[in-house]
């Protein structure tokens, strides 16, 4: 056994002082670091909140001003009166809605049979499908559209170019909600779809009535991801309409902006309501996210 | 209530055979124990009568019926899991009609049926749990209900009791044999405690490596073991094998090691003369359970040193050293031997066996 000296007491306080002082020095670099990264990603957003309370002129005036006088709310009285922003809106519900049921079904359905049963070719068509995530949607934009344009000729009319299933069928088809689904199954306990096979379930029952009640916090979170992800999206969109009857709001509000002036404090309050519903609904859900994030990474 | 009969049973994973050949018959009634170490073979041999893993080779029949193209649900057999396999989401009343409602039984008649089976697993207080309200023991009686609430032919249970704790494992060990002796279907019960086995089993069938080794009623199996196997995995502490050589002639032999010799009775022994005769040159193993064998003066019987005194309060250990080999006697609870005192040990030989080398009892010979 070592006996301590005083002197050696004072080296180890001294020691314990200077690492006390060094996960001081960590910490605030930490913060630092976040903080700076919250500016960011946070900054962007809310830089757009005093523009859309202000006139058009005070947002050029000098000195700049960073906060309104008053509360300025004739961007979205215009934007309510004078443009289509409505229908836009009901559009986009229309078509993050529609994308986000159909690409559920889907990709549940593709999951359960991924993980589950046993078909021929089945790692190879899952390899295909996981490929296709390395393919940027830019580049079959073109191709899409051309499909599209095809289908508008087969179905006379109904699934094309401003039509919405022309605007929604494209994007339901989803590999990473099918990758996500799959994942997510697997980690059921095998036993569970054993004691319903002994149990007499079909394949179907136990996909609809052992799986699919499991899945649930799979599906919601994969739900809302889809749909904050079409809420937003813009290219699709750009291309499949060319009228205000099925326009988005990401399209409608890109013709806003006049080629010689825009307003921007109608654009700002424009992105603003559009930003606002799906923070809330994130916002609401985000302790589903971190849940589904976290899930399989520890034994269950 | 049927027989279930395996017949050349065989089944490989790739190059893997996990289960050799294996034959087998559970009498109608029957609570056939199938007990082995890990990976021998024991939850297979039940995947495949259930019908949850398709035999490679060998027919199963069910009540007389060759089963194996039979989807799992039409064997009539119901299957108690390791884990339950409970559905989480589904409250115990779900859980225990879940068969029923998949059968497309009306409702009043699946009511009825339910509360039955809660009534004989005590469950009817709980019906409108979820599994992850239970106690272990109630999860493993919410499984043993929908197992019965089927009526099934055959019950399959793969280490029901392993997930629960010891004092919960006994009095449920106890509940499975009263169920089984209320309802009187055929049981296939897998295991790898062996006082599980012969506590339950009306017969114990013994695998290794997915080699049948042995099928008897328990006591059968200890007192008389097909091979070497058999008698170190029954009992605990297990058989002492002694190397041995053996010298004689007609009814007089000796098996004699580093500690000394033993005169052998073979009429108890159930070894003929010819068999042993045609191993007189070869080193068997001389098996004697710790029981069979008790402390005496030095210089009777075979000599050797005390290395250990285990008391577990009901008996007392003493491992005594005969030359390179380790002896476990079974004492009565207060024995005062000393470590490294020299002892004599007595034989009962009579209770005795002789192992071939290839670890076969000349008994069976």
């Amino acid at each position: 056994m070592t006996v301590l000296s005083d002197g050696d007491g004072q080296d180890l306080l001294a020691l314990e002082r200077r690492s006390s002082s060094l996960r001081s020095v960590k910490s605030a670099a930490s913060y630092a670091v976040l903080v700076l990264f919250t500016i960011i990603s946070v900054g962007p957003a809310l830089y757009i909140i005093s523009p859309a309370f202000r006139d058009s002129k005070s947002l050029f005036s000098y000195p700049p001003q960073w906060l309104p006088n008053e509360f300025y709310l004739g961007n979205f009285q215009f934007l309510l009166t004078e443009t289509s922003y409505v229908r836009w809106a009901i559009n986009t519900l229309i078509f993050a809605t529609g994308v986000t049921l159909i690409a559920l079904v889907i990709d549940t359905l593709a999951g359960y049979a991924f993980a589950r049963m046993q078909f021929p070719l089945k790692k190879t068509l899952f390899g295909l499908i996981l490929a296709t995530l390395m393919v940027p949607t830019a580049a079959v934009l073109a191709p899409t559209y051309l499909m599209v344009r095809f289908l508008d000729d087969v179905t006379f009319g109904l699934v094309g170019i401003d039509t919405y299933p022309g605007l929604i069928l494209p994007m339901t088809v989803s590999p990473l909600g099918v990758f996500m689904m799959r994942q997510f199954i697997e980690t059921l306990p095998p036993g569970l779809y054993e004691a319903a096979r002994i149990d007499g379930a079909s394949e179907w029952r136990i996909f609809t009535k052992i799986v699919l009640p499991l899945m649930k916090p799979a599906i919601v979170v994969l739900g809302i991801f889809v749909f904050m992800l079409q809420w937003a999206n813009l290219l699709w969109p750009l291309v499949a309409t060319t009228k205000d009857e099925t326009r988005v709001l990401t399209v409608g509000i890109s013709t806003l902006q006049g080629q010689f002036v825009t307003n921007w404090g109608v654009i700002a309050a424009a992105t603003l309501m559009t930003l606002l519903p799906i923070t809330i609904v994130f916002l609401f859900f985000q302790k589903w996210f971190v849940q589904a994030s976290v899930a399989g990474a520890l034994k269950q | 209530m049927a027989e279930v009969i395996i017949r050349q049973l065989t089944k490989s994973f790739g190059d893997n055979t996990v289960v050799k050949s294996v034959s087998l018959k559970a009498e109608d009634g029957e609570f056939l124990v199938l007990l082995g170490p890990s990976g021998c073979g024991k939850s297979t041999i039940l995947r495949l009568i259930a019908g949850l893993e398709d035999a490679t080779s060998g027919e199963i029949l069910i009540d007389g019926k060759i089963v194996n193209f039979v989807s799992p649900v039409n064997r009539n057999a119901a299957f108690v899991f390791q884990n339950y396999a409970l559905y989480p989401h589904m409250t115990v009343f779900k859980n225990i009609a879940f068969p029923l409602a998949t059968a497309g039984m009306p409702r009043p008649e699946i009511d009825a049926a339910v509360q039955e089976a809660a009534r004989i697993l005590e469950l009817s207080h709980l019906l409108e749990r979820l599994p992850s309200q239970l106690s272990g023991g109630q999860r493993q009686r919410v499984a043993l209900a929908r197992a019965i609430v089927r009526k099934p032919a055959v019950f399959l249970m793969d280490e029901p009791l392993s997930n629960l704790d010891a004092q919960l494992r006994q009095q449920t060990r106890l509940e499975l044999m009263d169920l089984h002796q209320r309802l009187g279907i055929t049981t296939i019960y897998v295991t790898h405690d062996q006082v599980e086995a012969m506590t339950m089993g009306q017969r114990i069938a013994i695998l290794k490596d997915g080699d049948l080794q042995q099928v008897a009623p328990p006591l059968e199996a200890y007192d008389q073991p097909a091979n070497t196997f058999v008698a170190r995995f029954m009992g605990a502490p297990p058989m002492n094998l002694i190397p041995v050589t053996v010298s004689g002639s007609g009814s007089g032999w000796t098996a004699s090691g580093q500690g000394g010799s033993v005169e052998l009775d073979l009429k108890a022994m159930g070894v003929t003369q010819a068999a042993i005769g045609a191993h007189a040159s070869e080193q068997l193993q001389f098996g004697v359970r710790p029981e069979h064998l008790s402390l005496a003066a030095s210089g009777t019987g075979l000599s050797g040193k005390v290395r250990f005194v285990e008391p577990t309060g009901s008996d007392t250990f003493v491992t005594v050293q005969i030359g390179e080999e380790n002896v476990v006697v079974r004492c009565a609870a207060h024995e005062t031997a000393k470590v490294g005192a020299s002892v004599g040990l007595a034989v009962d030989a009579a209770k005795a066996h002789l192992f071939g080398t290839d670890g076969w009892n000349l008994r069976t010979k």
